[in-house]
């Protein structure tokens, strides 16, 4: 375990280093979503083994997430794109790193990727779109019916009668998020990317995405607006793909990582 | 390092106790309660347990590494008696191993 301090945040990471491997291993930085989400996504389902593939893995608590410091304010995409490389520049990461990206956390990924093309080697986004404006409309309103859901005790209860206790306190620990900072007022306006931002995501992209998750409006939309991406579909699966198929993202990923890395 | 299976219950539930920062008087744990629902513990306190198991007992008890070939309702439903028994498998294995 490790805690840095990055933008004067206290950020907690993880770093699993690579086994069974010779010479430099490539890095994978995995990104977690917002809300109740944290590094422990990806640190319980993939990161073991995909070091023991060889691969150096790296995940960190987003600022206000999991044991990371929580401000007040400062939820802009701008503050995470820096904390991101704080955190490399801190570790020193130099060498592009192939960013895995969950929910919120793949558009951080992306509109990193926009603005820092030669630190990324390539993206795996699951379940996220690059910050445009389409994205900021829609992320905006599932938020607030999110929020406006999460203030009725009932809905809490619902959760808890329908999915298990365990989802009804993830839930109030996102309400804690929400209630504490400024993050739905700030989280989905960007800064967004326009056609010349998009177009300077020139790495190779995976979009994994359910059939019945944040896209399913349109499963090749990501692809349509990136040189060059390609879309996985897991037919059947709603937005938790990470969690709930984590063994065939991890197969998806290794087999990314093997042609790509 | 051999450890009888009371040393290792007492040894993850002192583990369990220091992620959870309670005393022992302040809560008896036993085997069959669950680590999400009846402890509370959280998905990164999760994280911790599998630190704080590696110092513990080695390297060799990697609970990440168990986890990630689980199910989420699996790891939802792991109580303490199943991490002592991870636990001590993963001990056993590792002595296996060594002959």
């Amino acid at each position: 375990m490790g805690q840095a301090q990055i933008n004067g945040i206290s950020t907690h990471y993880q770093r699993i280093p690579a086994t069974g491997s010779d010479g430099p291993a490539p890095t994978v930085v995995c990104v977690h979503g917002i809300g109740y989400d944290s590094l422990a996504s990806f640190y319980l389902t993939i990161a073991s083994p995909v070091a023991e593939a060889g691969v150096d893995v790296l995940t960190y608590d987003l600022r206000g997430h999991g044991r990371t410091e929580r401000p007040a304010t400062g939820y802009l995409l701008a503050d995470f794109i820096d904390d991101l490389r704080g955190l490399l520049d801190t570790l020193e990461v130099t060498r592009p790193v192939h960013l895995v990206g969950n929910s919120y956390g793949g558009t951080i990924a992306f509109a990193f990727a926009a603005r820092y093309p030669d630190r990324v080697a390539s993206i795996v986004s699951i379940e996220s779109e690059p910050p445009t404006q389409q994205w900021s409309d829609k992320m905006g309103t599932t938020f607030r019916n999110v929020v406006e859901a999460m203030s009725d005790e009932q809905n809490i209860a619902w959760v808890g009668e329908t999915f298990g206790s365990h989802y009804a306190r993830l839930t109030r620990a996102a309400s804690a998020v929400i209630a504490a900072t400024t993050i739905v007022d700030e989280v989905a306006a960007g800064p967004l990317l326009a056609a010349d931002g998009l177009a300077a995501i020139r790495c190779p992209v995976l979009s994994i995405v359910g059939s019945e998750g944040f896209q399913s409006d349109d499963l090749g939309a990501v692809a349509a607006m990136l040189p060059d991406c390609r879309t996985e579909v897991i037919d059947g699966q709603n937005h938790s793909v990470l969690v709930e198929r984590h063994l065939l993202v991890r197969k998806l990923l290794l087999g990314w990582l093997a042609e790509h890395a | 390092m051999t450890t009888s299976r009371t040393d290792t219950f007492d040894e993850v539930c002192a583990t369990l106790r220091d992620v959870l920062g309670v005393e022992p008087d302040e809560i008896e744990i036993e085997r069959e309660m669950s680590l999400t629902d009846e402890l509370g513990l959280e998905s990164i306190d999760l994280v911790a347990v599998n630190a704080q198991l590696a110092e513990r007992f080695g390297p060799q008890v990697n609970l990440a590494a168990h986890l990630a070939e689980m199910d989420i309702d699996d790891v939802i439903a792991l109580t303490a008696g199943g991490l002592v028994d991870f636990v001590d498998d993963a001990l056993a294995h590792d002595r296996r191993a060594e002959r």
